[in-house]
């Protein structure tokens, strides 16, 4: 477990070598939103809104920070004008989904078209159900476009003496082929 | 039963359990270098917490360690998971522990040193062993024999069964958990005679079923029961049977000890698989760039238009498959066509007819058999 | 066949098989490549064999099934040796006049002989398409039978094996690498050497070499080619590559849609095991090696090397951050050195004729030779290996014969769906990676297709989006969602329905795809959009402003129309209509029955080039009791 120093925000941080840099952000303070991002889960990397500027030697790059191993030496910007330039279209393709983020983008409407529906696919409850619940009933189907979350056949009466995903959901609940599956505290009105 | 609970949800084929680190290291680099997955621990009360944490198919214990010894992991075994195969190291090749080891229910034993060759071979029967719930047991050897008589009636079949009952039930199952399991797998084979759209006697149906899920165990074997071999089995299922029926990929599941979520997350993501029958024969257009540059587009209407059906569809008759295909690698031919393994370039209305008659043709005589 | 225990043996062999081929007089080449397979090659095989029985010739000259020549468009290729007579489009018909003429009386037959202007071109060397080549690697594929180990090893296949097991250490092969400038042929261009050396020190004991042979690209089929024609050059760099990393264990992944290169593969695999080439201590040298053929199962993402060390694992073909780079921690969290088909193609070259000898072929920054793939509107369409700084033009036209009909070049469309267009007036661009880049486009795995007039580049760029939309792994926001907007906008421009600030939009779209996509193939999705729209966007703007696609080719934006001054009534058109939209009595003028037509074109095509009554009209078809149509149809 190395110590390390880095810069984040202009601020020297120290941090163990290895670390989420995402973590190490916002342990020193930093204000990043994410969506699909969760402690318990080992899955990430699939929203991009953690993105942050990273400078290693000559190198500037824009990085997840949740996938990204914190080293000595980086020199990190956790907003800039692009950034928040790319975040608030991420935040627009995600719209109506996501509200709370919407909210802090300012966003009412969206320029694309839609609506999608309401799973913005950010795998947080397919995740949960395998890494965590260990109960694989939920899977990703498909690929690309054409990709949705699914129920094994069979295997959908588990989730109700179960119901975990429910309070994960980032897009209000949980929707399976069939239909809706249940509604929680955070379905957004005005639909 | 474990088959009716979650199985074993880790990705670990092997743990090693030995306080020698030689031992330890040698076994990892020879087994990775199968393409097992390897967790190793250094001491038995480090083991114990191992295997309990992610439930291997395999376990090799070394017999005499300090503290918590081999042969007190191997007692320990039937509780943290009785399906986890146990082999047993040792450096002394005493009677005494080979016969209490094996009392114990050790599948096999490895003597120190042993070559790398011993340890592959023994490893990997060891998983097949996981796979096919073999019994360990020699006891049930003479029943086997009796089990080969020729059955006269419903009741010669009812005695059969009631043996099978038997052999389940010692293996740890329940008779209830084997009426449910049956009558699972039964609708099952109901299900996927519907799918054909075949009308079958019961007693065929439960036959083709049961020859299916013979089928799957032998690509299994083939692939040495790997996990990492999952996508290489669902090509060998889809090449024989043309698509992937349910049951043979819940059997795949169930000797893989993969969950049935990631078997339908890779079936549905690759192209080369159908969860739903195919036709019987298979014309796939290529729409690649340089197919597409050279009016490939025109030509998936004209046979669409030809067979009545879109790409991605199958017609009712279960003649044609038509499907769109992302380079075939024949561009100097665009725009290409291939109907089962014949390739065409830029194939004249005519010819397109031609060819598809003759695969009506073929479908009819076959019909008619 | 006996295990060959040391090089001794190894060159006692080679000597042996050479003499066995020198023995017999003559040889019948023929190309068994998927392209002339198609063009029903296996006809021509079982004639000339038949033939050469027939006329008791057996002991005087064999047919050989050889990989890929490369003018697959005009296969099947028939070689005639030590002569090099040429034949194409060889018909099972020719097989007899072949043997009679040119085996027995040793003579040319010139009509199956490529023509320039008007005479006959009598050997393959001679011909246009391949005299404008360097055919480094790919000369060898109309040598060999891939199915027969002797054939590599009578042209010397092995002996860099040889050579790097027993005369070089791993760190001076890895620094001969590097000398030569060997770039990677898949389409990233990183440096070759120093890919070997981050694996080679990356801790750890276990360690694992790759070869990609997924060829996602549409339009390109080098690797496939390369890999069926000649599998053993691919092993022999393999294992080359696997000492100097310390690798004991390699992989081959090859998309199923290659059943040929699969089996064959396989094969030469199982015929290297024999002799003791792969397996324990190889030659005697003390080093192990083995390989595994993994099938693809059909996903152009699995070509990224993350997403396909992933499904050698079994997962789904997800790509992987590469903030840590696979060669540090790749396939089981392993070091490992993935490269491309033809990288690995070219690594006993290297090490047979030396670093510098390498490094003088092509540009200083991109050495070497590249395979292309030259297909689309062009004459001569096949592959073609050029040296690195060869300029498209000459590729375009000296080599491929310029565009057929004499149309106009449009474009020329490199990188497969990450790279861009170029456009006429940059047919001077040479081929070299960092020129293309400049460009506007890339140098990708070698897929050049060629555009003309009539050609629309706001369908082509749909194509690439609606392609990488659905080839995309869906896993990361960006890539999915952006490509999903991006699919729709041109959807509807393409469809006459584009909006005042599409183009924007689509800017900004991929803006935010690029710079944050998790990998690759979303960072390079807007390639093509964006080269479209740099040197085309006028085509943008018709379709937008004007509901007009200038080429024609939309087929929301066209209709065809029978002219019925013109027409005689043949009745050709109605005859070939697939949805029998074409109405007409027998010997008078047709008309089109605008609903049911599919716009398949085949009216176009099969009314007599004299009459030329069938024609695209721009805009959509006017209303059955227009005075318009009435007027045209008499």
């Amino acid at each position: 477990m190395t110590q390390i120093k880095l810069e984040i925000d202009g601020k020297t941080v120290e941090a163990v070598e290895g670390a989420s840099l995402l973590d190490v952000a916002r342990q020193a303070g930093a204000d990043i939103p994410t969506l699909c991002q969760n402690a318990e889960l080992n899955e990430k990397g699939s929203c991009r809104l953690c993105m942050v500027e990273v400078v290693k030697g000559k190198k500037r790059s824009l990085v997840a920070s949740c996938a990204y191993p914190a080293q000595d030496g980086l020199v990190v910007k956790t907003s800039t004008p692009e950034i928040e330039k790319h975040r608030k279209l991420l935040v627009e393709l995600l719209y109506p989904t996501a509200l709370h983020l919407a909210k802090r983008y300012g966003i009412k409407e969206s320029r694309f078209d839609g609506p999608r529906g309401d799973c913005n696919l950010c795998g947080l409850c397919v995740n949960y159900c395998r890494d965590v619940a260990h109960k694989n009933v939920l899977f990703f189907e498909g690929r690309g476009v054409d990709r949705k979350v699914s129920f094994v056949p069979g295997k959908a009466h588990e989730c109700s003496s179960c119901g975990a995903c429910f309070e994960l959901c980032s897009g209000g609940f949980v929707v399976n082929n069939h239909g809706t599956l249940g509604l929680t505290e955070h379905a957004y009105s005005g639909r | 039963m474990p088959s009716q609970q979650t199985l074993a949800q880790t990705e670990v084929d092997v743990v090693v359990v030995d306080d020698e680190e030689t031992i330890r290291e040698g076994c990892r680099m020879a087994l990775e270098g199968e393409g097992l997955r390897i967790e190793t621990a250094a001491n038995g009360a480090l083991g114990l917490e191992l295997l309990a944490r992610v439930r291997p198919r395999v376990a090799l214990l070394d017999l005499r360690m300090p503290g918590v010894a081999g042969i007190d992991v191997l007692k320990r075994l039937p509780e943290i998971d009785p399906r986890i195969v146990p082999i047993v190291i040792t450096g002394y090749a005493s009677v005494e522990s080979a016969v209490d080891s094996m009392k114990l229910g050790a599948f096999e034993f490895l003597t120190k040193p042993f070559e790398t060759t011993q340890l592959l071979d023994t490893v990997h029967r060891g998983i097949h062993h996981w796979g096919t719930y073999a019994p360990a047991q020699s006891a049930l050897a003479p029943r086997r024999a009796k089990q080969a008589q020729i059955l006269k009636s419903q009741e010669d079949a009812l005695l059969k069964s009631l043996e099978a009952a038997e052999e389940y039930a010692e293996l740890g199952g329940t008779p209830t958990a084997l009426a449910d399991e049956l009558r699972t797998l039964e609708m099952q084979a109901d299900y996927h005679t519907r799918q054909l759209g075949v009308v079958q006697k019961k007693g065929k149906a439960l036959h083709d079923f049961v020859a299916d899920l013979h089928a799957v165990d032998a690509i299994v074997a083939r692939h040495l029961s790997k996990r990492s071999a999952l996508i290489q089995i669902l090509l060998d299922i889809q090449s024989q049977k043309n698509w992937l029926p349910s049951h043979m990929l819940m059997w795949t599941s169930r000797r893989l000890g993969v969950p049935m979520g990631r078997i339908l997350e890779v079936a549905t993501f690759y192209e080369a698989f159908s969860l739903i029958p195919q036709g019987r024969h298979q014309v796939q257009i290529c729409t690649g760039t340089a197919c597409h540059v050279r009016r490939a587009p025109e030509l998936l209407v004209t046979i669409s238009s030809l067979l009545g059906i879109k790409p991605g569809q199958t017609d009712s008759d279960l003649n044609f498959t038509f499907k769109q295909v992302h380079c075939l690698g024949c561009c100097a031919l665009a725009p290409v066509v291939k109907v089962d393994s014949a390739y065409y370039g830029n194939p004249s209305m005519k010819e397109l007819k031609e060819i598809f008659a003759r695969c009506t043709k073929d479908a009819q005589a076959e019909g008619e058999n | 066949m006996p295990r060959l225990e040391n090089p001794k043996a190894l060159v006692a062999l080679q000597v042996k098989a050479r003499e066995q081929r020198a023995a017999l007089p003559q040889r019948i080449s023929v190309c068994g490549g998927t392209g002339c397979v198609a063009a029903k090659a296996s006809g021509c095989i079982e004639a000339l064999n038949a033939a050469i029985a027939r006329h008791d010739l057996s002991s005087k000259v064999e047919v050989q099934v050889t990989g890929c020549h490369g003018l697959c468009e005009r296969g099947p290729i028939v070689v005639i040796a030590p002569q090099q007579y040429c034949y194409l489009g060889v018909a099972a018909a020719d097989a007899n006049e072949i043997i009679e003429q040119s085996i027995i009386e040793g003579r040319p037959l010139d009509r199956l002989m490529y023509q320039v202007e008007k005479k006959p071109v009598t050997s393959q060397d001679k011909i246009p398409f391949f005299r404008g080549q360097q055919r480094l690697l790919l000369e060898a594929n109309t040598r060999i039978d891939p199915r027969n180990i002797e054939d590599y090893l009578a042209i010397g296949g092995y002996t860099a094996l040889e050579h790097a097991l027993f005369e070089m250490r791993p760190e001076e092969i890895i620094a001969s690498v590097k000398e030569s400038g060997l770039r990677g042929r898949g389409g990233g261009g990183f440096p070759t050497g120093r890919k070997w050396e981050t694996t080679r020190n990356a801790p750890g004991d276990t360690k694992y070499v790759i070869v990609n042979a997924d060829e996602g690209d549409p339009g390109a089929y080098m690797d496939r080619s390369l890999l069926e024609g000649n599998p053993h050059s691919i092993l022999e760099g393999l294992i080359i590559g696997g000492y100097a990393i310390g690798a004991n264990v390699g992989y081959i992944y090859v998309r199923q849609e290659y059943p040929l290169a699969v089996e064959n593969t396989l094969l030469a695999i199982g015929q290297a095991r024999e002799q003791g080439l792969l397996g324990k201590d190889i030659l005697g040298s003390g080093f192990s090696f083995d390989v595994e053929v993994h099938r693809g199962a059909g996903a152009f993402v699995s070509g990224e090397s993350s997403a396909l060390i992933a499904a050698i694992e079994g997962h789904v073909g997800q790509p992987r951050e590469k903030y840590v780079h696979t060669s540090v921690s790749g396939l089981w969290d392993r070091p490992t050195n993935l490269n491309n088909v033809e990288t690995w193609a070219n690594i006993p070259h290297i090490i047979n004729k030396g670093a510098k000898w390498f490094a003088s072929i092509g540009t200083k920054t991109s050495s070497g030779t590249k395979v292309f793939s030259l297909v689309g509107k062009v004459r001569n369409s096949g592959l073609v290996e050029v040296p690195m700084g060869t300029s498209l033009r000459t590729i375009v036209y000296d080599i491929g014969g310029g565009i057929p009909g004499d149309k106009r070049l449009k474009a020329i469309q490199t990188g497969g769906p990450s790279g861009g267009f170029l456009p006429e007036s940059m047919l001077d661009v040479s081929v070299d990676f960092d020129e293309l880049v400049k460009a506007g486009s890339m140098m990708g795995s070698g897929g050049m297709i060629v555009m003309d007039e009539d050609n629309c580049m706001v369908d082509a760029a749909r194509f690439y989006v609606d392609f990488l939309a659905h080839e995309s792994c869906g896993k990361c926001l960006p890539c999915r969602e952006g490509l999903r907007q991006l699919l729709h906008i041109l959807n509807r421009i393409v469809a006459g329905e584009g909006r005042e600030g599409d183009l924007e939009l689509m800017d900004e779209l991929c803006d935010t795809v690029a710079v944050s996509s998790l990998c690759a193939l979303g960072k390079s999705a807007p390639n093509p959009v964006r080269s479209a729209l740099t040197h085309f966007r006028s085509e943008f703007e018709a379709h937008i402003r004007e509901k007009r696609c200038p080429s024609l080719a939309c087929v929301s934006l066209f209709h065809y129309e029978i002219d019925g001054k013109r027409c005689n009534g043949c009745s050709l058109c109605q005859k070939n209509c697939p949805p029998n939209a074409i109405h007409g009595e027998h010997k008078k003028p047709k008309t089109i029955d605008q609903e049911s037509c599919i716009k398949c074109g085949a009216c176009e095509t099969v009314c007599p080039p004299k009459l030329n009554a069938v024609s695209k009209v721009a805009g959509r078809a006017e209303p059955e009791d227009s005075p318009l149509l009435r007027q045209k149809t008499g």
